[in-house]
Order: C-alpha cells, then sequence, then structure tokens
C-alpha cells in the first residue's frame, strides 16, 4: 500500500487553517491604528492570547502586535524537525556568564500562540510552597500572592486547554484532571517501569495540555511524535488554537509580524510619574507606526518583556520603563533540564507519543536531608532523530564512525529528563548589548551563573533521574546538562523597592503599564511554568476588567480580588470535563 | 595512537588500509550499500503519499534541491567537505546514496541564518567557520606538514580529535578569539543536524518520519507500524584504527550547559 484509498493528501485549500479542522477566514475585525484602542497588548503568546480573548469577549477594543506570523497551520507547519525552525525566536541575542543559557528553539517562541506553539504541554501546576519560597526556606523570594489566588485560575485553565492526565495527582495540592490520560509510549514505559522498582510514585498519561478526546473543532492525538515542531494535528493546545478563534470572533485585532521597538509615555511634568499613550512598532513591511491605547500590556515573555522596558527609557525613565526598582532585567530564570539518555537491549522507538506522558513529582519539595532548598520533577522527553544525534555530541562525546554506530541504534535509547528549581538570583540578568537587530532595537545580553544550590541540586537530581534510568532497564545510561523554560527578570511583589509588577501584573511605577508573561514569576519551583502563565493571564484580565470602572489610563484603582469571570471562558470549555466544575 | 600523545611538531604515520567499515567475521571492509543501518527495505520516501503536502514539500526539496555554494570560496568549500566527511563519514555509503552536508551550512551562512544567540566569547557565526577553517588548516600543517586535503582519512580524523579532545596543537591565535569546544560543538551539531535531516539517514535509523494526518498507532514495545520494518543487525567495525569510533567527553563541555543548535525537548 503506497498511497492512501482516495489518493496523496492534496494542497491546502483555500481557508485559513488552525489545526486540521478550525479555521478563522473573514473573522478579523481592524481597528486601523488612527484611534486609540482600549488595550493594545504586545505578544500574543501563551498570556497575550489569553489575555486578547478575555478582553475582547468582555467588550473591549484590544489590538495585539505579534512579532512572528499568524500561522496557517496547514501552510505553515511541518511533521519534521529542521523544518520547524521558523517556529523559535532566532533572532540574536548574545549569552554568557559562567553557565550561559542557550534560547532560541530550547525556550523561545515567535509567531502568534509564541512558545505554547512549541511547549511540549506538560502543563503541572505550581505546589502550595511556590508562592512562600523565601518564607520556608530563606532563599529565593515571595509571591505576593498564595496558591490559593491561583487555584481557580487553574482548575479554570485546566477545562479550557484542555487537560489529559490522571484521575489523582497526588502532589502539591492533589486534584485530578478533567480528560482521561495518554496512552504510554517508549519513555512513559521506562519512567513507570523506573519509578516502580525504586518506589517512587508516578503517574502516567499527563497532565499534559493535549486531547485524549476530540474537543469542538479540535481532534485527539494521533500520537505522531511532533509536539515541539508545531502540532498540526490541533489536538495540542496553544493559545492560537484555544483562545485566538474565540478573541477575533468577538472583535480583536492581531497585526502579527509587527515588532514594538518602544512603549510611549506622557510624563506628568518633570516628575517621574506618568501614565503610556501607546507603543510604537514597524508593521510587517517594515515601516514605523503608532498604536495609541488607554492600556498597554506586554507579553513579550522573559527577554523581549524587560528588553522592549529597558529600550522604552526616556527622561524621567532613565533606567528603563518601570524600574524604579532596578530590578527589571535581574532574577532571570531558567529550570535545570538535564537529559538523561538509556540504551535498552529492547527497542523502544521513542519518535513516538508525545514526548510529555508521564511524571513524577516526588522530590519537589526540600528536603533537608538532601542538602539543598527547593527540589525537582522527573518528565519524560522523546528527542526526534536530530535534537538525539545532537544530545550524543555531548552526552558521548560522539562524532565520526561512533556518531553513525550510536545513531543506528536510536530506536534502542529512551529518554527521560530533570526539569529542577534554579533560584532566582540577582546576578541572572540580561542587560542591553551594543549590538542591534535588523530595525535598530539593541538587542539582550544574557548572563547566566548556577550558584551553590543549584548545583547541588543539578547533581543530586541527576543522579536520581539516572538511577531511575538504571532501574528501567537501561544498560547504558548517560546524560547531557541543559536547561528547559525561562522566567522572571521583571518579577511581582509587594514590595515597589524589589520588584516591577504587583500581584496583578500592574507595573509600580506607571498605572495603566501591565506586564503579563512568565516574567513576573518570582520563583519557578519545577513545574513547566506554560499552566501557570495562562492562570496569571486570565486573572489579569479578570482584574482588568473589574477595574476598568475606574477608567482604564486613571491612576486610581483597588487591590481588590476581581470576581472569576467564568462566563468568559471559550466556549465549550468551563464546566465540561469531570470532575465537574461549575 | 591516541590523539592526545600526539606532540606538536610530530609527524603521525598512520595506515591507511581502508577508510570502510570493517565485517568483522572476515576482517574485510564491508562493501558501500544503499542503505546501511539494521533495517533493510525500509523507504520513508514510500510514505510520502500519505504526509500533508508542505511536510512533502519540505521534506523532497531537501531531497532534490542543493542549493549553490554562496558563502565559502571554493578552497574553503573543498576543505570543508572534507572535514563533514570525517565528522559524519558516508564511506560505507555508495556514491548514489551520500547526503550532501556542505551546501546546506553553506546556505544557512549566505543566509545568514541564525538560531537565536551568540555565546559572548564566540565570534558570528560566519566569522567562527572562517577562523575554524583556517585552524584545522594550521593543525594538519603543524602535525604532518601538508595540508588538510592531502592527508589520509585517519590523518585527518586525528587532527580532528585534537578539536574534539580541546587540545589543537596550533592555530593558537584564533582559540584566543573563539573557545575550542563552542566551535567544534557549533560544527559538529550543524552537521548532524543536516545528515539527520535527510529521509535516507531516517531509513538507516528506523525513524518513521512525517506522521500526519496518518498518526501511530503502536506506541509501545518498539513494535512497528505496518509500514516500518523490523530491525535486522549486523555486525561492523569502524575503520583500523579510527579514533572517531571512541566515544570520550570534550574538554570543557562539563562545566558549560548549552551547546550551539540545542533544540528543546521540555
Amino acid at each position: 500500500m503506497k498511497t492512501p484509498l482516495f489518493g496523496a493528501f492534496g494542497a491546502p485549500g483555500p481557508k485559513h487553517m488552525l489545526g486540521a479542522m478550525q479555521s478563522i477566514d473573514g473573522r478579523m475585525r481592524k481597528y486601523g491604528n488612527q484611534g486609540e484602542v482600549d488595550f493594545c497588548i504586545v505578544g500574543v503568546g501563551s498570556a497575550g492570547g489569553v489575555l486578547l480573548q478575555r478582553l475582547a469577549r468582555a467588550g473591549f477594543s484590544v489590538v495585539g502586535l505579534e512579532a512572528g506570523p499568524l500561522w496557517d497551520t496547514e501552510r505553515d507547519w511541518v511533521s519534521d524537525e529542521a523544518g520547524s525552525h521558523k517556529l523559535y525566536w532566532n533572532d540574536l541575542r548574545i549569552t554568557g556568564g559562567e553557565h550561559p543559557l542557550t534560547l532560541g528553539a530550547n525556550n523561545s517562541g515567535k509567531g502568534v500562540g509564541g512558545g505554547s506553539v512549541h511547549w511540549a504541554a506538560f502543563v503541572p501546576r505550581l505546589h502550595p510552597s511556590d508562592f512562600r519560597v523565601y518564607s520556608e526556606d530563606g532563599v529565593g523570594a515571595d509571591w505576593p500572592i498564595c496558591y490559593e489566588d491561583l487555584k481557580p485560575y487553574y482548575e479554570l485553565l485546566e477545562r479550557e486547554i484542555p487537560v489529559s492526565g490522571p484521575a489523582y495527582f497526588p502532589w502539591g495540592d492533589p486534584h485530578g484532571y478533567p480528560y482521561g490520560p495518554h496512552p504510554m509510549g517508549g519513555c512513559g514505559d521506562i519512567l513507570i517501569n523506573g519509578c516502580t522498582k525504586l518506589g517512587i510514585r508516578v503517574c502516567i498519561g499527563g497532565p499534559v495540555a493535549i486531547l485524549a478526546g476530540s474537543h469542538g473543532k479540535r481532534p485527539h492525538c494521533i500520537y505522531r511524535g511532533y509536539c515541539i515542531q508545531g502540532c498540526k494535528v490541533g489536538a495540542k493546545q496553544s493559545t492560537l488554537i484555544s483562545h485566538v478563534p474565540n478573541a477575533l470572533e468577538h472583535g480583536a485585532e492581531i497585526r502579527d509580524s509587527c515588532m514594538v521597538s518602544r512603549i510611549n509615555l506622557a510624563r506628568n511634568g518633570s516628575s517621574k510619574s506618568g501614565t503610556v499613550t501607546g507603543v510604537t512598532y514597524f508593521d510587517s513591511q517594515g515601516h514605523e507606526a503608532e498604536q495609541k491605547a488607554k492600556a498597554v500590556i506586554v507579553c513579550g515573555y522573559a527577554i523581549e518583556t524587560p528588553r522592549l522596558l529597558l529600550n522604552s527609557a526616556c527622561p524621567g525613565f532613565e533606567n528603563g520603563l518601570a524600574n524604579s526598582s532596578g530590578t527589571l532585567g535581574k532574577y532571570l530564570m531558567a529550570q535545570a533540564g538535564n537529559v538523561v539518555l538509556g540504551r535498552f537491549p529492547e527497542l523502544i522507538r521513542m519518535y513516538k507519543a508525545p514526548p510529555a506522558h508521564a511524571m513524577t513529582e516526588e522530590f519537589y519539595e526540600t528536603d533537608t536531608k538532601r542538602g539543598f532548598a527547593r527540589g525537582f520533577g522527573i518528565q519524560t522527553v522523546g528527542p526526534l532523530p536530530i535534537a538525539f544525534a545532537r544530545q550524543m555530541t555531548i552526552a558521548k562525546g560522539a562524532w565520526g564512525w561512533g556518531m553513525r554506530r550510536v545513531m543506528m541504534d536510536y530506536n534502542h535509547w529512551g529518554a527521560i529528563a530533570l526539569l529542577g528549581e534554579i533560584l532566582p538570583w540577582p546576578d541572572n540578568r540580561l542587560e542591553l548589548a551594543a549590538e542591534k537587530d535588523k530595525y535598530g532595537i539593541p538587542v539582550t545580553k544574557v548572563t547566566f551563573n548556577l550558584h551553590d544550590n543549584d548545583k547541588k541540586m543539578i547533581e543530586y537530581g541527576k543522579n536520581k533521574v539516572m538511577e531511575v534510568m538504571s532501574a528501567a532497564g537501561a544498560e547504558e545510561v548517560v546524560q547531557e546538562q541543559r536547561y528547559a523554560h525561562l522566567v522572571g527578570a521583571a518579577r511581582m511583589g509587594s514590595d515597589p523597592r524589589t520588584s516591577v509588577v504587583d500581584g496583578f501584573g500592574r507595573t509600580h511605577d506607571i498605572p495603566n503599564l501591565f506586564v503579563c508573561d512568565g516574567s513576573v514569576m518570582p520563583t519557578q519551583g519545577s513545574a513547566n511554568p506554560g499552566l501557570t502563565i495562562q492562570a496569571l493571564a486570565a486573572r489579569t484580565a479578570d482584574y482588568l476588567i473589574a477595574q476598568s470602572q475606574f477608567g482604564l489610563k486613571k491612576g486610581a484603582h483597588s487591590s481588590e480580588t476581581p470576581r472569576i469571570r467564568y462566563d468568559l471562558s471559550p466556549p465549550d470549555t468551563w464546566g465540561k470535563g469531570v470532575p465537574h466544575l461549575k | 595512537m591516541k590523539a592526545k600523545d600526539v606532540k606538536p611538531g610530530k609527524v603521525i604515520r598512520v595506515l591507511d588500509a581502508s577508510t570502510r567499515p570493517i565485517d568483522p567475521a572476515t576482517g574485510k571492509p564491508l562493501e558501500p550499500r544503499a542503505q546501511p543501518g539494521y533495517y533493510p527495505g525500509y523507504d520513508v520516501l514510500s510514505q510520502q503519499a500519505f504526509w500533508d503536502a508542505a511536510t512533502r514539500k519540505v521534506v523532497l526539496d531537501r531531497v532534490r534541491k542543493i542549493p549553490p555554494i554562496r558563502f565559502f570560496t571554493p578552497d574553503e568549500t573543498d576543505l570543508f567537505r572534507a572535514v563533514c566527511d570525517r565528522i559524519i563519514p558516508q564511506n560505507d555509503r555508495d556514491s548514489d546514496h551520500q547526503i550532501v552536508i556542505v551546501n546546506f551550512i553553506d546556505e544557512r551562512l549566505h543566509e545568514n541564518r541564525l538560531d537565536g544567540y551568540r555565546f559572548e566569547n564566540m565570534p558570528p557565526d560566519q566569522k567562527a567557520y572562517q577562523l575554524g577553517l583556517r585552524a584545522i588548516t594550521e593543525i594538519a600543517q603543524h602535525l604532518y606538514a601538508k595540508s588538510f586535503l592531502g592527508l589520509t582519512t585517519l590523518e585527518q580524523e586525528f587532527v580532528l580529535k585534537t578539536v574534539h579532545d580541546g587540545n589543537p596543537p596550533a592555530g593558537h591565535d584564533i582559540w584566543k578569539r573563539m573557545p575550542v569546544h563552542r566551535f567544534w560543538h557549533l560544527l559538529v551539531q550543524d552537521i548532524v543536524g543536516i545528515y539527520y535531516a535527510h529521509p535516507y539517514a531516517w531509513n538507516e535509523i528506523g525513524f518513521g518520519g512525517p506522521a500526519y494526518p496518518r498518526g501511530y498507532m503502536r506506541l509501545e514495545n518498539g513494535d512497528p507500524e505496518p509500514w516500518e520494518v523490523e530491525e535486522k543487525r549486523y555486525e561492523w567495525e569502524a575503520p583500523l584504527g579510527s579514533p572517531s569510533a571512541d566515544y570520550g567527553a570534550i574538554a570543557g563541555m562539563s562545566e558549560h550547559p548549552g551547546a550551539p543548535g540545542q533544540r528543546g525537548t521540555h
């Protein structure tokens, strides 16, 4: 059988597709950039997509400016590793320090949906302890909000995304997931076998933002394994698939391929206060344009958000907008993501099934016996051939005939990974570099150093993951040290002297300038940040809607907890699934 | 002989019995194959009608449309081709089934296509390649008093192994401008990224390849899909004395997480 029953799959039709079954043709409202809109959102990624949807659905005029394209998933995305390079933020950034971060494909998206386009879609919640790390362990920072503030938004987003996973997730604040777990692939079997042999609790089939059953206009997973290359199926959630269509239906505009170069400010006389008036950006043709807005929400993630605020420095705000504390750009975090690879006598074929499908958080919390604060998780990964070959250049020092030999055994290898909490440190930071991008905007220089607690955690965690891999029956176990994710650098806090934004994302310095994305996180736990970022966005949206009664531009506002707007969920999400929450 | 035993200025003579892998049963070189690896008869391209159109175009263009050389000079091209042939040797492949590497890296450098970052102590990628190729030339001259192209394949491997090991005996002015291990990773990660993007390499390693809209259904126990094939292993050894057959840590990397071109896995 060399062709499908009805012939080869043809070219895509005329519709703009988001996933295999959902199209968004002719639905976008255009505000033009002459007038003033209520909200301008900079960056339509994990947080920006949710905010855009909420605010449009609540009736506000809202424009999202996105540096990358509004993807048509049938035309633009491919089932191919090398062909997916364009999903990442590939523009120049300088990286340094003693233990430099890799950027680009490792952690930075570009295009509508942002990083959620190429995440593996693990969606664990933070633990209650994550919000009071300083109080409990004397390291890191406390959040200005607690777990209970975010919990209803976790529950809400778990249904909007929606999440497939175990009926009972035992760690942190125990809870269940609305949709059933996925079947196991080779790496999941390895993690479960290894953990079971060692008496470590492990959960199966999630939690992942990948559909185990079809949902609305989204088909269920087909287990093709290309999650981090962009899910053409539309089974894996990105805000592009789950929230953007509903945002457009409610009158949001997305201006794609538009790079915001600065946020404009109207200063109050000669004081160090003012209000933002909108943003200046380069449109898709490279022409400079301005969008006026009553409020600006920066959702550019942990590098581009601080970069934009730093590049928007102006008289009265010489060190960057919203940087009176001097903490903007500091306390940048990545998680330790060591990949542990094991060779098995039997075949694994780890390219099948989503890379993310089994995990344990048994080592998440501080255990003083281990000699370091905080902890780590263990999760499945499923590197495709290029990623695996590159890992082998480090893990085994492979090249030449050695590379050819180990790659011929690709199907005998499995992979699981550490996800470890690196603490926030002021010297892990980004600054503006002397070099400029194609628009003439200064690029960032990122500096990253591992500290003693981080190194101890990585050493312990890496050894534990290798122990699990050996217990699963691997005859050879090697590992590659790397980082995963990227948060912090515009952190939230109660004290304006030590943080950039408050617990709702409002900058301490400028009342109508907000930040909402991973950069606001004061600590990161050992949970993948995607769900937390989207939950924070929904919470900030509720706050903005509730506060609009005071006027969007004005400084007057309350810090009262807003009503949770369950009525703003995309259709057929909230109230569905088991356990049934309404 | 190990590369670490190489003293500056010392000329190593290496017997070049064969450039091809050896059959351990007979001790003789294996004949070049259309498809090395343990999945004889597996042809991922035979499934292309089951792929979506966008993916089919990207993969077939990779096979059929070889970009012209625009970045490297003719001399650099010849030298870099020889380097690629050692980093990913293809002497076990027949001439019709070798995977072109140089042109795709040349295309990336010509278009100045980045991976989203540059290490603070590295020059831009274009410059790094030019410097690195000059350093390889200097190491070859230093060890063998010959150009890299004038060396046997094993001698070429020994030259590259000094870079892998982080102790190149020449090119010191260049290595002051660019850490050895960073250049090694740029080079190796780019090259393996081209080779293992090719459907011939997928056939070699038994990778299922594109799987939309069809998907996979046999997820556990390493079971093949109906259109995949069972593994059939054979024994082979690298050419006699080949230093790239051994695995070994790369100098400088244990303290430096993160390598050029690395992709996210979670």
